[in-house]
């Protein structure tokens, strides 16, 4: 039978699929876009804060209380020295500039975000692995993440940070391990879908340590929800922090944040609004961007979890 | 809404009449259009085949049809005319008339082409209640009526049953009895045997055939299978990449196939007949030896009663070095749980496995590893076999490197299997999605070579490809079998492929083996009622296929 060979069919289907990567779908996506821009603006306003027309944010000066924004009024710095200052934000009733408060506020807020996120996700992934991939430890592991769940976060971190000292790492921790099991959850249910997949047994029967295969083989095809998930932590971990803070179980009140300006701005709320008004705004921005940086990446990268939420 | 009387119908008229149908794809494909210039008919009382492979577009020329298209795929050029009503451009309303009174729909999966929270009964009726004025007394006969014809068991308890209570069989039953209750005069079965087991896809082949005989309807059949073809059709069209190549009467289009691609697709189709091989050394080494293996899943909760399944009960098997033993059944026959023991990805429940000297069954995990190397896995999804993030050389690599192979001898040797499993070096710095099925199953038989091992076993290895994808395969197990004489385990639910690698065949059914012995013996003579049964099903038996 003179039938074309075998050999002519298989360079057909040779061809290369032009398919886009993840990257290039990810840069293109309008939220990612904005979400992302906002936030780098955020970040480059917390590394410049010094160069920010701001002063040290722990200065007072008793002349220059409760200032409404734009006054012109006199701050000491620490060498004594009286300077003409702009306040652009107002002061508070102590007269400390709440402009560089503000700015310098950005610092602890990113810090505090990104480290509960790394955190979280570091303790789950080992957490979730570990449930997903030893059988025996899965059923009381997740028994006690459950056991975790079902106390409020807020209160397990007030809880934590009353039995610590206060300070920025312990904050970061108390605002981590609520979060703790949520990560874990959704690294197991990763682990115990991936594991099934032949390309697992594949590795499992080339003889591949278990070690090697969940790092190899599992994590990297987790990587995408996980990114996704490590932002919206990020955000609630910076509302958490200023919620903390504004209810003085948080950072230490000498510490600019957002929540200790807040808090300190609560008493005099009704004839200084300013003293509330501008961390507010800078914080409902900054989780704003990172909540729709957390959408574009969740859309882009992981299209089932879109459809699903 | 009228069901015309069918007395008034000319026979020669067609019922169906495509004229140079086009459907755009969306930009940024691998082709502009899905199909092009497609034009056929399908007259009364007939059954027109279309044939192709995966993305050939058969699948949409059906959606066309019944107005289903997706926005993403508009129809951009030609004609379709149902009784010679134009119907190409038909308003949603009439389109809802003319489906279930005039033409309707079969699918692949009739558990997801039924409502899983309706009864089967309701479901039928909610066509005639959309379609007829009739009281519900008349429904729930013609509900009946319709529930016997198409043959299935106890119909009371049928119609009363959600469609999860039914076997895939049955539930295809339900989805022809809805598709033919108003008798319409065209019927689309798109690939409606495909999800079936070979026994289940004869029935239904029957029964199409039958009702159609006996109500003069005009089917527009797809599918991917020659053998099915060679049951059931009048006449075959084939398509290719979007362009109707072919089109003629079955005898004609199956013996003389005037287009290269349809010739080629024949002589890809393997034959029934096991081929003469050269008979192999009986005094080769003995590879593989399974004893009285089981497999039992037992199913304990805290409250309620345990169940358990045998999965396998008491296999024995025996594979020489250079000689390929094929496991053959239908799905839940326990084949694919043999293969999972045998490499020990699940743990036997009794038995022994014995790879040359070496027990495999009971051996503990440290023990088990320097056995593994010898004996290697290819499995069916090719798009899931491979880690996506990790690229064609890493992948092959990584069996070798475990064992502490060298970094440059292992690139040299995966070098050398790309060439045997005849893929360019530039693979190696490829990821997994830029190649195709086929590609990529290469690319696993390569990853199993890679660690050379002494028993290759392919779990369904080529069931997902395409029929040309598969003979090249195939082709290709068989030299490596042949080249590097290792010994094979063949696993498949389809008799033709296994007639082409096979030497000894192992026929399992509900956990057991029906019938142990030489390919060429149990095919010329089956001696267990199973096999018989499972030869008797084969598409297209009658036909001598194959080059």
């Amino acid at each position: 039978m003179d039938s074309p060979s075998f050999e002519t069919l298989s360079v057909e289907s040779a061809t290369v699929v032009p398919q886009t990567s993840a990257w290039a779908r990810v840069r293109k996506s309008t939220s990612v876009r904005i979400g992302g821009t906002a936030l780098l603006v955020l970040v480059i306003v917390a590394l410049l804060a010094p160069w920010l027309g701001t002063v040290d944010p722990t200065l007072f000066d008793p002349a220059s209380r409760d200032l409404v924004p734009g006054k012109i009024g006199e701050i000491t710095n620490l060498d004594g020295e009286t300077l003409k200052h702009r306040f652009l934000m107002g002061s508070d009733s102590f007269g400390r500039d709440i402009y560089s408060r503000v700015i310098f506020g950005t610092q602890v807020s990113l810090i505090v975000g990104l480290f509960t996120a790394l955190v979280a996700l570091a303790f789950g992934i080992t957490l979730g692995l570990l449930a997903g991939f030893v059988r025996w430890l899965d059923g009381p592991l997740m028994r006690v993440m459950d056991g975790l769940m079902a106390i409020p976060a807020i209160l397990i971190a007030i809880a934590l940070v009353a039995m610590w000292r206060g300070g920025l790492a312990t904050v970061v921790v108390a605002i981590a391990i609520p979060e703790i099991p949520r990560v874990t959850r959704l690294v197991r249910s990763l682990v115990l879908s991936i594991r099934e997949e032949p390309y697992v047994e594949a590795a499992i029967s080339l003889g591949t340590p278990t070690w090697l295969i969940m790092l190899r083989h599992i994590l990297p095809n987790c990587a995408a929800p996980l990114v996704v998930q490590g932002t919206f932590i990020c955000a609630s971990g910076i509302l958490t922090e200023a919620i903390l803070s504004f209810l003085g179980v948080g950072l230490p009140p000498d510490i600019p944040t957002w929540g200790n300006v807040m808090a300190e701005g609560r008493t005099q709320f009704n004839q200084y609004p300013h003293n509330i008004f501008f961390p507010g705004i800078f914080l409902a921005v900054t989780v704003l961007a990172v909540n729709i940086l957390g959408d574009g990446l969740r859309d882009t990268l992981d299209p089932k979890m879109a459809k699903r939420v | 809404m009228s069901v015309e009387p069918r007395e008034d119908a000319v026979t020669s008229a067609p019922i169906l009449e495509v004229q140079g149908l086009s459907i755009a794809l969306p930009p940024g494909g691998d082709r502009r259009t899905a199909v092009q210039n497609v034009s056929f008919t399908v007259g009364r009382g007939e059954i027109l085949c279309l044939v192709g492979e995966s993305g050939s577009g058969k699948s949409v020329i059906a959606q066309g049809v019944m107005g289903l298209l997706p926005k993403a795929l508009p129809l951009t050029a030609g004609r379709i005319l149902l009784q010679g009503e134009d119907i190409t451009h038909a308003p949603l309303s009439r389109l809802r008339e003319l489906r279930a009174t005039r033409m309707s729909m079969i699918f692949q999966e009739p558990m997801t082409a039924l409502n899983p929270v309706m009864s089967c009964g309701d479901q039928i009726d909610e066509v005639l209640r959309q379609h007829t004025r009739l009281t519900p007394d008349q429904r729930r006969d013609k509900v009946m009526a319709i529930v016997r014809e198409v043959l299935l068991p106890e119909p009371e308890r049928m119609v009363s049953s959600y469609p999860h209570q039914l076997s895939g069989g049955q539930r295809q039953r339900i989805m022809i009895a809805m598709a033919l209750v108003l008798d319409p005069v065209l019927l689309i079965a798109d690939e409606p045997t495909t999800a079936l087991d070979v026994t289940t896809q004869a029935q239904i082949l029957k029964l199409v055939l039958d009702l159609q005989q006996r109500h003069g309807t005009g089917v527009l059949f797809i599918t991917h299978d020659f053998g099915v073809v060679a049951d059931i059709a009048h006449r075959v069209a084939v398509l290719r990449l979007g362009d109707l190549v072919e089109m003629g009467d079955k005898a004609r289009v199956l013996q003389r196939p005037a287009h290269g691609y349809t010739r080629m697709l024949m002589a890809a189709v393997p034959t029934l007949r096991t081929r003469q091989r050269p008979d192999r050394n009986a005094d080769a080494p003995l590879v593989l030896s399974v004893k009285g293996l089981a497999k039992t899943y037992s199913d304990k909760s805290w409250f309620g009663k345990q169940r358990t399944v045998h999965a396998a009960k008491d296999v024995n098997l025996e594979i020489h070095r250079g000689q390929t033993l094929g496991i053959v059944g239908e799905s839940g026959s326990g084949k694919s749980t043999v293969a999972r023991c045998i490499v020990r990805l699940v743990d036997p429940t009794r038995g022994s496995v014995k790879l040359g000297s070496d027990e495999i069954a009971s051996i503990n995990a440290a023990g088990l590893r320097p056995l593994r190397r010898r004996m290697q896995i290819v499995f069916q999804d090719p798009y899931r076999s491979l880690n996506p993030r990790l690229n064609v050389g890493q992948a092959l690599m990584e069996g070798p490197m475990n064992y502490g192979m060298a970094r440059e001898q292992a690139r040299a040797k995966a070098l050398e299997l790309l060439g045997l499993v005849r893929m360019e070096a530039s693979a190696m710095d490829r990821y997994p999605h830029q190649f195709s099925g086929g590609q990529r199953q290469r690319i696993c038989i390569a990853r199993a070579l890679m660690m050379d091992p002494e028993l290759l076993v392919a779990d369904e290895a080529v069931s997902a490809l395409d029929v040309s994808v598969q003979a090249q395969v195939l082709r290709l197990f068989e030299e490596i079998r042949e080249r590097l004489q290792i010994a094979m385990l063949f696993i498949t639910h389809d008799l033709r492929v296994a007639s082409q690698v096979c030497d000894t065949l192992a026929v399992m059914s509900r956990g057991e083996v029906v019938e142990y012995g030489p390919a060429h013996q149990i095919f010329s003579n089956p001696q267990h009622a199973y096999t018989q049964a499972l030869f008797a099903a084969a598409p297209g038996k009658d036909f001598a296929f194959g080059g």
